[in-house]
């Protein structure tokens, strides 16, 4: 098959790739040069022509959301940078971090100055230490060189970049919940009305965007955008990374073109099912997302909307490979198990629902599970997170996304591999 | 509000199930159909506190939506033209749809999963939304086979107990702490399933509106200490009257079985409490529970009390009325009520004064809920209508020529300064009116047997100028009568041209025609929420 | 929690005073001044709760409502070296449960728990976000990848 040349990791393997002078060197800051002799509505118009859709697991159109911005507003305009990547199966920000971290903040630049804002946040995970200095470090330089601070490039534009560390918590990716964090409480999500578009950090206008979405928009801004369209589906084009991870020979994050296949992903790039075993199944878009199955696996692309018609998603990008010796169940307890975790407790569906789902499992996964258990899972996952109907939409009975996070694997899990699950129920049942 | 972008006609139409109402622009789904009377259960909604919307038990259908939407944040604003649904209605709810029908037993089902069985031990059977709603609304049994969490009880202050099986974690107690009474006692610890209301060591949950997260908690897990075990709503009476522990005047329920008080929840008034009350007020009823009460008229001679009819008291006033010339000074009471205090002024004539009046701490809190330094229920009332009371009546009075002097106690235990003692001390007699056995009581002569507070009936003025209704909860005891009746009765004795009233409205009636603030009074012109005597002027 | 009355100070005030000039309202400081409370004492004090509550204008009640949600944050001491241990699908899928069991097994302790000469805490943690290289292992601050058991050993045998 064809070599997709990177785009956003082309350099990550040379030497000192990630300091200001090798970034300069390359043509770095070219693009905020040439977006700031643009009026910010033309730059948010660039963007949305290129149809970039949000990297972060939504995939929600990037220049539709800085439009919702009131540009009249006389509130304090926010950008955050959200680099709380918590998602399993998910690793590439940090590589973008930690390989790449100027082409983020050039990104970032651009962004701010299309919405008009001034003090800007990287929101990073807490545990990503290393990434968090050498951050400091970069953005330390980009003031030196006078691209933060005042008069940016004498353009007149001012930003400054805060860096703030999370402590744990992975519903702090969640748009409104990292708001909250961001404000010194504890990372409950918001309810919507209002949208943070409108009222968001301290009640002004803000837009949260995710570091892989940051980084294609210097790239947007010196190619164009019918550039960036033209590489691969036209409704979700661009280069995408796609983590790959799991029973696999070669895991890694891998750069390609939308749209690639699931197959080539797994038997190409990251060298096929370790000890040469078979494939069984795949999370496509980190562990939100439902698993396919081999079958389906082997003749799906990743692209947004054909992933949501085999009614899975794409949404980070992080595909987890589980080849025959895993157990479903096991995978599937480990996974509940992560989102009872991380559930923030505010509403009673995932509150209650993610436990239940987890004592139900621990139980058929040591034998003891009873006839009742495979609907009952099947019940629960959908009253935390809705039918998984597509046509219909979901029911929405959750304030944030988490509950149709945790509905999807797990019902996936059991509708697919419903042998497994049989198999652990007791053979003797109690009647009572 | 939240209609970005929408016009602002005042009054958008919505369809609700199957009727269709006009509502202000801004309103919530929730709100609306409160206000029509249709049934949306809820739990983390208070109309005074921040919409959080996590409970999750109050979702409807929204027409054009595909997703479920909570009634309390979905608000209601003009649709443009073509978005109208029938070509008129700005928003159509269903709340009846077997979709949401379902997600309320699925919610209900939820929130029992940890829930104790406890409804047989449990103070909130029988006002419990919990079981309203799962009786309503869910399943007949619930599918939880594994272990449930347990945890024990915990005091957060020493009024509130909380039963951490029985939370539901709406977190109206913790809203509470924050936005009306802004002590911020309470939080939610940790996360996830494990999350539990909880205090910091140092800082339990003890300030003067602690009493309210109990009446807030929707099930039996925040408990009041007073009231744990002691019985069960479904035995007690609900009288609706208006607290006597300061001036605001806070409207309470008293919820009462045979003769006894178990306890008082605030009552609904936007113009003098809002929806709380305080703990003085509260748990104030307990006063009246350990004291030397007085229910018979009793003379003193030879410095001991002894009981006589009311024939032989009346007999001893008219006569030693008659003695003095007419010559009686009087003390009126900001504790009694309106009736009372102007029967006295009629009695009395010109020297009437009041004693030390009884204040403390004045509270301001943030949601505007206030606890008055004035601890007398009725100063302004009593002001009203007995506006002869004279100003430094201890050091204006006249012991030289007035040898008589009749006393409306206010009921509190206080000992006379040396001013009032010297007063007192050169009475030939002095009258008390009085329910117990106080200090007053102990220095006067002949003492006449009045009603405790929350058994006599009347009107009081709030400082803020509104007349309010005091009903009775208990039944007067032994010879005590009410005590505008006691004043009524010696006016007639005195003289047959003063009236004998025998209904409370007669006196209203007469005390109107003096004070024309107060005419035309009734019980059903002040109704369950007072009058204001500013006219239309709010508080 | 440890004994009140214990008072915290920040031993770098001028670290304190540009993380609060970094934000347009001091309540967004907390998390920033959590962590260097954290760093200073290796866990949060009642202390350290009431110095970042006066700083931030809020009441301790509403700190400890922030704090106790984070899993980064700790209410008591811990060990010299926490050993965090990632048990999610990816890691999980390579290894990490025989991590586990091996510190459990060679330090006597088990999740959660301190070895008795105060050195190592064992901790299975959530995703890592490092999936690529599992399995993972974060010792205090630094991510260690691709781990071996043997690897491992060396590892925790030679730290002070």
């Amino acid at each position: 098959m064809s070599e997709f040349k990177p785009i956003l990791t082309e350099f990550i393997d040379q030497k000192n790739c990630h300091t200001f002078d090798f970034y300069e060197s390359k043509g770095g800051y070219s693009a905020l040069k040439k977006a700031l002799s643009m009026s910010p509505e033309d730059v948010i118009e660039e963007v949305k022509a290129s149809n970039l859709r949000g990297r972060g697991g939504a995939g929600f159109p990037t220049g539709l959301k800085w439009s919702f911005v009131p540009p009249d507003s006389d509130k304090p305009k926010y950008l955050i940078n959200n680099a709380d990547e918590s998602e399993p199966g998910t690793f590439k920000d940090r590589l973008l971090m930690n390989k790449a971290p100027h082409q983020m903040l050039e990104g970032m630049i651009i962004a701010a100055y299309s919405i008009g804002c001034h003090t800007s946040f990287i929101y990073i995970r807490g545990e990503f230490y290393k990434e968090c200095r050498i951050l400091e470090e970069m953005i330390g330089d980009a003031y030196e060189h006078n691209l933060l601070g005042k008069n940016i490039l004498d353009s007149g534009f001012n930003l400054d970049i805060v860096i703030h560390r999370g402590a744990g918590a992975y519903i702090c990716g969640e748009e409104t919940a990292l708001l909250e964090s961001l404000e010194g409480k504890r990372g409950w999500p918001r309810i919507k009305p209002p949208f943070p578009a409108i009222e968001g950090y301290l009640k002004s206008p803000t837009v949260v965007n995710n570091v892989e979405t940051l980084s294609c928009l210097p790239h947007i801004l010196n190619r164009g955008a019918e550039w960036f369209r033209s590489i691969g589906p036209k409704k979700g084009p661009g280069p995408r990374l796609f983590g790959v991870s799991g029973t696999v020979n070669n895991p890694g994050v891998f750069e390609e073109e939308m749209g690639i296949p699931l197959k080539d992903l797994i038997f190409d790039r990251a060298g096929g099912i370790s000890n040469g075993g078979k494939l069984k199944a795949v999370f496509p878009g980190g562990s939100s997302s439902a698993i396919l199955t081999a079958e389906e696996a082997m003749d799906v692309r990743m692209d947004f909307d054909e992933l949501s018609e085999k009614k899975s998603m794409l949404g980070s990008a992080g595909v987890i490979v589980m080849d025959e010796t895993v157990n479903m169940v096991q995978a599937c307890l480990n996974i509940a198990r992560f989102y009872a975790h991380e559930s923030c407790g505010q509403c009673t569906p995932c509150r209650e629902g993610t436990t239940w789902l987890v004592k139900m499992l621990t139980r058929m996964v040591h034998g003891k599970g009873t006839s009742k258990d495979i609907d009952m899972l099947f019940e629960i996952t959908d009253n935390i997170g809705g039918l998984i109907d597509f046509s219909k939409g979901s029911y929405g009975k959750t304030i944030c996304p988490f509950g149709e996070a945790v509905a999807w694997p797990v019902r996936s899990f059991v509708e697919k591999f419903k042998d497994e699950f049989l198999q652990c129920i007791m053979k003797e049942e109690v009647v009572a | 509000m939240y209609n970005e972008g929408r016009s602002s006609r005042l009054m958008p139409l919505l369809k609700i199930d199957n009727q269709e109402i006009e509502v202000k622009s801004g309103t919530t789904v929730l709100q609306a159909a409160l206000k029509q009377g249709i049934e949306i259960p809820y739990y983390c909604y208070h109309p005074a506190l921040e919409v959080v919307g996590s409970c999750r038990m109050c979702l409807v259908k929204v027409e054009g939506m595909p997703k479920l939407q909570v009634s309390c944040n979905t608000y209601i604003g003009e649709a443009p033209e073509e978005r109208k649904i029938d070509g008129k209605f700005d928003m159509v709810v269903d709340t009846k749809d077997k979709i949401v029908v379902q997600e309320q037993k699925n919610i209900l089902e939820f929130l029992l999963l940890n829930h104790p069985l406890d409804c047989s031990v449990c103070d909130q059977a029988g006002e419990c939304y919990l079981q309203d709603y799962s009786f309503k609304y869910g399943n007949a049994h619930s599918r939880f086979d594994e272990d449930k969490r347990v945890r024990a009880n915990v005091y957060l202050g020493s009024q509130v107990l909380i039963n951490h099986n029985r939370c539901i974690l709406c977190s109206l107690c913790v809203r509470f702490t924050r936005e009306i009474s802004g002590t911020n006692e309470l939080f939610v610890e940790q996360r996830g399933y494990n999350s539990k209301i909880a205090t910091v060591e140092d800082n339990p949950l003890d300030n003067y509106l602690a009493g309210n997260v109990t009446d807030i908690c929707p099930v039996g897990a925040l408990l009041s200490t007073d009231y744990i075990h002691k019985n069960r709503i479904w035995n007690l009476n609900k009288q609706p009257s208006v607290c006597q522990d300061c001036s605001v005047g806070c409207n309470v329920d008293v919820f009462y079985q045979k003769d006894k008080i178990f306890r008082l929840s605030p009552r609904e008034n936007h113009d003098v409490n809002g929806y709380f009350m305080c703990d003085i007020g509260r748990y104030g009823f307990h006063r009246y529970e350990e004291i030397d009460r007085i229910t018979s008229p009793m003379l003193k001679s030879n410095g001991i009390f002894s009981e006589i009819t009311w024939a032989e008291a009346m007999t001893k006033i008219v006569d030693e009325i008659g003695l003095n010339d007419g010559n009686i000074a009087g003390i009126a009471s900001p504790f009694h009520t309106n009736e009372t205090n102007f029967l006295l002024g009629n009695l009395i004539g010109n020297v009437i004064g009041i004693l030390p009046e009884i204040v403390d701490e004045e509270l301001q809190y943030p949601s505007g809920f206030r606890i008055s330094g004035d601890r007398s229920p009725n100063k302004q009332g009593m002001t009203d209508v007995c506006p002869q009371i004279m100003e430094a009546f201890a050091d204006k009075f006249d012991k030289k020529n007035i040898k008589l002097l009749y006393v409306l106690d206010d009921g509190i235990d206080r000992k006379l300064d040396k001013k009032w003692s010297n007063i007192f001390s050169e009475m030939n007699l002095i009258i008390v009116q009085t329910y117990a056995m106080t200090e007053i009581a102990k220095s006067g002569d002949l003492l006449l047997p009045g009603l405790a507070p929350f058994e006599r009936e009347g009107t009081i003025t709030n400082d803020r100028k509104r007349v309010q209704w005091l009903r009775p909860s208990l039944s007067s005891q032994g010879e005590s009568r009410p005590d505008w009746e006691i004043l009524t009765t010696i006016l007639n004795e005195l003289s047959e041209e003063s009236p004998l009233f025998t209904d409370l409205s007669q006196v209203i009636k007469a005390m109107g025609e003096s004070f024309p603030k107060y005419k035309d009074l009734s019980f059903f012109k002040i109704g369950m929420n007072g009058l204001s005597l500013n006219g239309a002027a709010k508080d | 929690m440890e004994s009140k009355g214990k008072l915290f100070q920040y031993t770098d005030n001028k670290k304190v005073e540009n993380i609060l000039s970094q934000y347009p309202d001091n309540r967004s400081a907390t998390l920033p001044l959590l962590h260097l409370a954290q760093a200073q004492l290796g866990y949060i004090s009642t202390g350290a709760i009431n110095a970042v509550a006066k700083l931030t204008e809020t009441h301790p009640a509403e700190l400890m409502d922030c704090v106790s949600f984070y899993s980064m944050f700790y209410l008591c001491p811990q060990g010299k070296y926490k050993l965090q241990v990632c048990q999610t699908l990816s890691c999980s899928l390579n290894g990490a449960d025989n991590i586990v069991e091996h510190i459990s097994k060679k330090y006597k302790i088990k999740p959660g728990e301190t070895s008795t000469d105060g050195k190592f805490t064992l901790m299975k943690v959530e995703c890592l976000g490092s999936c690529g290289t599992a399995p993972v292992v974060q010792i205090n601050n630094d991510y260690h990848e691709g781990l071996t058991i043997p690897e491992l050993d060396e590892l925790l045998e030679n730290v002070q």
